[in-house]
């Protein structure tokens, strides 16, 4: 890994954290107020990629375990890493990989507009949405004892908010993608 | 704007090392998970609400820090009760309370430095693989905490750029330059870094 990876991911940890102080907004149309910070896991594996992306997510569970109130509203401690939502938590390192490891291979420049938005927002569903319910839902249904097919239920409430982040992450993806691009590209 | 959980003081808590103490915390929320009796589980919420109690937070603070996950674990409580039986309901919320409790106390009562301390050693076995290397876990925690209050400030800077110009301040629009603006920094943070040989290379 050089220094600049390193480097980018750490400030990518920092952005992660500042979207997390923008206060959550409430859209009419969905009944959960929504929080900037899980559409972190879509910028970093879209604008980072897949190896970064998962480094820039590791460095934020990190300063989450070590005490540090980074998550938004102000939650960090051992606390929330043992809590009910916990496996939503681990799961953002894992959909920041796997999003990135979609958009490395879906997403190219020189490609039309239209291509590269498709590939962004499809890696963006599949890694930032898929990826983190398929290991958040169970974990809830572990820890909190809730049945499994109650909290599948439950989540759907956030899933309306969630495809609207990853189509502003795909618009950030794309904008990041003409003006410094930083994704690398594998065949 | 980021201040550590960590609270001053000298309680047993405070003066067990950073390992052991999350060793025990590990191993205490790991057999919780199999206790099913409920006497046993209140005793336990029983105490560590006193543990978590005598170290020296006010009520108001104490109740601050846990409030997020409590809301949540309250709320669950509340799903289940309606959901399974009212004793298994019971007992995961009583479980979930304990551990909560005990995984502030951990947090209060330990440094960032004692944290990474037991971090670096934990990774050790990490960076004889190769993997990487345990240095840099320390660097780049230090760069996120030194970067944090200028991205912020740089977000404020947007929001103030696009008003002036009377454009509605839309996340959407903002991302893209707070972003592009962030991370071409990278580079001469990079050759900052390299150039004191601060990774020994």
């Amino acid at each position: 890994m050089t220094t600049r990876d390193l480097v980018l991911a750490a400030l990518f940890t920092a952005i992660i954290i500042v979207l997390g102080l923008i206060p959550p907004v409430s859209l009419g149309f969905i009944p959960v107020p929504i929080t900037a910070q899980s559409m972190g896991v879509m910028l970093a594996g879209t604008i980072i990629g897949a190896r970064r992306g998962a480094l820039a997510y590791g460095l934020l569970v990190l300063l989450v375990a070590i005490g540090l109130p980074v998550l938004s509203g102000g939650r960090g401690g051992l606390g929330v890493l043992m809590g009910p939502t916990a496996g939503y938590i681990f799961g953002w390192v894992i959909g920041a990989f796997v999003v990135g490891l979609l958009a490395e291979r879906f997403v190219r420049e020189g490609q039309p507009a239209v291509r590269q938005m498709a590939g962004f927002f499809l890696a963006s569903l599949i890694g930032g949405i898929v990826v983190v319910y398929a290991i958040g839902m169970p974990v809830v249904s572990l820890i909190a004892g809730t049945p499994f097919s109650k909290v599948v239920m439950g989540s759907l409430a956030f899933l309306p908010g969630d495809v609207l982040k990853a189509a502003i992450a795909t618009l950030a993806a794309r904008a990041v993608m003409v003006g410094y691009p930083l994704l690398p590209q594998k065949a | 704007m980021l201040n550590s959980l960590h609270v001053e003081g000298r309680t047993l808590l405070h003066r067990l090392p950073a390992g052991p103490k999350l060793a025990l915390l590990a191993a205490v929320s790991l057999a919780l998970f199999f206790v099913q009796s409920l006497p046993i589980l209140a005793l336990s919420l029983a105490v560590t609400g006193l543990l978590y109690g005598s170290l020296g937070l006010s009520a108001g603070e104490a109740l601050k820090r846990i409030r997020p996950v409590l809301i949540t674990i309250l709320l669950f409580a509340l799903v289940n009760l309606v959901l399974i039986s009212a004793t298994e309901a019971l007992t995961t919320t009583l479980r979930l309370l304990s551990v909560l409790l005990l995984a502030a106390s951990v947090t209060a009562t330990t440094t960032i430095a004692a944290f990474m301390d037991v971090l670096t050693k934990l990774f050790l076995p990490l960076e004889r693989l190769g993997l990487l290397k345990a240095a840099d876990i320390s660097l780049a925690v230090g760069l996120v905490l030194r970067f944090v209050p200028e991205i912020a400030a740089r977000y404020e800077g947007l929001k103030e750029a696009h008003r002036a110009r009377g454009l509605p301040v839309r996340l959407s629009r903002i991302l893209g330059p707070l972003i592009i603006s962030t991370l071409k920094d990278a580079d001469s943070i990079a050759q900052a870094i390299d150039a004191r040989g601060i990774r020994g290379q």
